[in-house]
């Protein structure tokens, strides 16, 4: 039986569905993140976790209970917030003290659970500041903090680290899973940034359009997109579009200048529009040999240039049908830019769904 | 170079401007209030004459507790009024919002006399409520004429205007989020307004609260007009003063002595806020 339960969740605004139909089932030690672009629906589909908006239409049930039209404050959850919007007339303890207070707990328990929250998040010292005294960082603390601090049922995570500089945010990532792991209470946790969904997540729901493309582990979405919206939103790739011929159990994608082989799918047949997707480092380079035949799942270009991401470079290169990007680690083996290579790639590496009418 | 002048021109006018309205008129009173007046002539010889009368004439003593007791009673009158009215505008006002928060200082765009008269018309003795009534047949409502009451009725409709703008903006400012924050951490909407709402808005409450309170207190049209025999107020007492008995050193002290009440007040307020608490930073939203 899963912890948290969306049954058809829809909300409408005037004649928007802001979320669409909407079925999710998630376990209690999950860390799930819902991924989507602004305007997708994912903190519509949160704030309505939370309480703060009613669905249209569906059912949200919380441990069993169906919470559907329980205002926010029974329901036993938590938020942190992309303004953290932390009390700014209160101090750190007592922003920490407040789920509590609202618990009605008693002072020294209150006292030992703000310490320990104050402990793990590593914020003694500061119980007497207020807000607008601590750094961007320590206020994420402080938001996370009190996120915890009453051991809620569930964690809301609303694009937390979006408002912090890259390092910064890469620490609280790892930080969040942590804590996520230590209390195992699900964490759901919007965002529209790939990389954070990718390196905290469990399982992640693409969500578009305010429907739910797929939902899976991080791996599947990343490796195995159901769709082609998943292939292009997550990670980096080439992007080519052709007509499909049948050639027995493969599958040939004619395209302007290149020839793709892939193994068949179900539901694409000879004559199809697609859209074929090879992520950026799947393509691999060599240097050109002069006489050699094109092939298929190859490319002639040319190096235009390097860009440098530290650990790995981007190679952006030139061939007749526009651009492609390959990257790879920097191993040593440099290619120099301007040199003439041959791009090529797996059959197996190719993400192949048909042209919907009009969809990108 | 703009830069180091800039802030002496942006604060050393206002402050010229401050010295020369605000404090050499005041400093002129304080002088004018320890000398004399004779038959429309001021007689400048230093002393303490008039601050003795206010002192033991009991009259001048029950129009400043009147005036004090009104203006408290007008001011959380208005300010209860004027916060649902306020909030009504943030919550439901939507694209009207800003209309809806001019059309508060529509009052404004006619004089305060004519705005007194034309209560009086409303609430006189032949005006239009008690017009109604006795064409009814019945009973005049005797409360609302020419009665301390009704002068409250009067001060009220001048200054809610004010204290619902002060507060309109108040909230205009407040990150409603933050209720939502308060909710999510278990406050029921009651507890999020006294946790959350009501204590980040205090500050311009009273702001709007004193922007009500001392003009009441130095109130003289609605209590001339509306106010009768016993409605004399202090603020009126003191315009006479400077009128009908040509006793201007008298009235002078009282209007010192009103100064010192009012920052006498405004100190014990400042005393009791701690304007963190009020999560004012003094530099802007933190």
């Amino acid at each position: 039986m899963a912890y948290i339960t969306l049954d058809g969740v829809s909300k409408q605004y005037g004649s928007v569905w802001a979320v669409d139909r909407v079925d999710m089932a998630i376990d209690k030690h999950e860390f799930v993140s819902l991924l989507g672009p602004s305007g997708s629906g994912k903190t519509t589909l949160l704030r309505i976790i939370a309480g703060l908006e009613t669905p249209t239409q569906g059912r949200v049930l919380i441990d069993g209970e169906d919470v559907t039209h329980l205002p926010p404050h029974r329901r036993g959850v938590a938020m942190v917030f992309q303004e953290f919007l932390l009390f700014p007339h209160r101090t750190v303890y007592e922003n920490l003290a407040f789920p509590l207070r609202m618990l009605k707990l008693q002072k020294g328990e209150i006292a030992e659970r703000v310490d320990w929250v104050l402990g793990i998040l590593a914020l003694r010292g500061l119980e007497k500041r207020y807000p607008n005294q601590l750094s961007g960082g320590q206020q994420q603390r402080v938001a996370l903090g009190r996120g915890l601090v009453g051991r809620p049922k569930v964690l809301l995570l609303d694009e937390p680290l979006a408002n912090l500089d890259r390092e910064l945010r890469q620490e609280m990532e790892v930080e969040i899973r942590r804590h996520q792991t230590a209390l195992g209470i699900p964490f759901i946790y919007v965002t529209h940034n790939q990389e954070e969904a990718l390196s905290m997540s469990d399982r992640i729901a693409v969500v578009r359009g305010g429907r739910v493309e797929d939902f899976a582990s991080r791996t599947d979405i990343y490796d195995r997109p159901k769709t082609a919206f998943i292939a292009q939103f997550v990670g980096r790739s080439n992007r080519f579009e052709g007509v499909a011929a049948q050639a027995s159990d493969r599958l040939a994608i004619r395209g302007e200048g290149v020839l793709i082989e892939t193994a068949a799918r179900p539901g694409i047949g000879e004559g199809d529009n697609v859209v074929a997707y090879v992520k950026n480092e799947k393509v691999r380079l060599k240097l050109a040999e002069p006489g050699a035949a094109a092939g298929a799942n190859t490319i002639a270009a040319r190096i235009r240039h390097v860009i440098l991401r530290g650990a790995y470079a981007e190679y952006v290169l030139s061939w007749s049908g526009g651009e492609l990007i390959a990257s790879r680690p920097r191993d040593g083996a440099e290619l120099p830019g301007g040199a003439e290579v041959t791009a090529y790639w797996d059959a197996a590496d190719v993400d192949l769904f048909a042209q919907a009418g009009g969809d990108q | 170079m703009r830069g180091r002048f800039a802030p002496a021109i942006f604060l050393g006018i206002p402050s010229v401007f401050l010295v020369a309205m605000f404090v050499l008129p005041l400093l002129s009173m304080l002088v004018l209030s320890i000398w004399r007046t004779e038959n429309y002539h001021i007689i400048q010889d230093f002393n303490l004459n008039n601050y003795r009368v206010l002192a033991t004439e009991t009259a001048y003593q029950t129009f400043l507790l009147r005036s004090l007791l009104m203006a408290t009673a007008v001011s959380v009158i208005c300010t209860v009024l004027a916060w649902p009215i306020a909030y009504g505008i943030i919550l439901y006002g939507g694209r009207y919002r800003l209309l809806l928060s001019l059309a508060f200082a529509v009052p404004f765009l006619t004089g305060e006399v004519l705005r007194i008269i034309a209560l009086q018309g409303l609430l006189g003795p032949i005006g239009l409520l008690n017009g109604v009534l006795m064409s009814l047949g019945a009973a005049p409502l005797r409360v609302i004429m020419y009665t301390n009451f009704a002068s409250a009725i009067g001060l009220i409709y001048l200054y809610l205007p004010i204290v619902v703008t002060v507060i309109y903006l108040s909230l205009l400012n407040f990150d409603q989020r933050l209720i939502d924050a308060a909710k999510i951490f278990g406050a029921s909407p009651a507890r999020a307004f006294f946790e959350v709402t009501w204590p980040l808005n205090l500050f311009g409450t009273l702001i709007g609260f004193a922007l009500c309170f001392i003009p009441c207190l130095s109130a003289t049209l609605a209590p001339r007009f509306l106010g009768g025999p016993n409605g004399t107020l202090f603020g009126m007492a003191i315009a006479q003063q400077f009128a009908e008995s040509g006793t201007w050193a008298l009235g002078a002290a009282m209007g010192v002595v009103l100064f010192a009440v009012c920052v006498l007040l405004v100190a014990i307020v400042a005393r009791l806020l701690d304007l963190r608490r009020t999560g004012f930073t003094g530099f802007g939203r933190g």
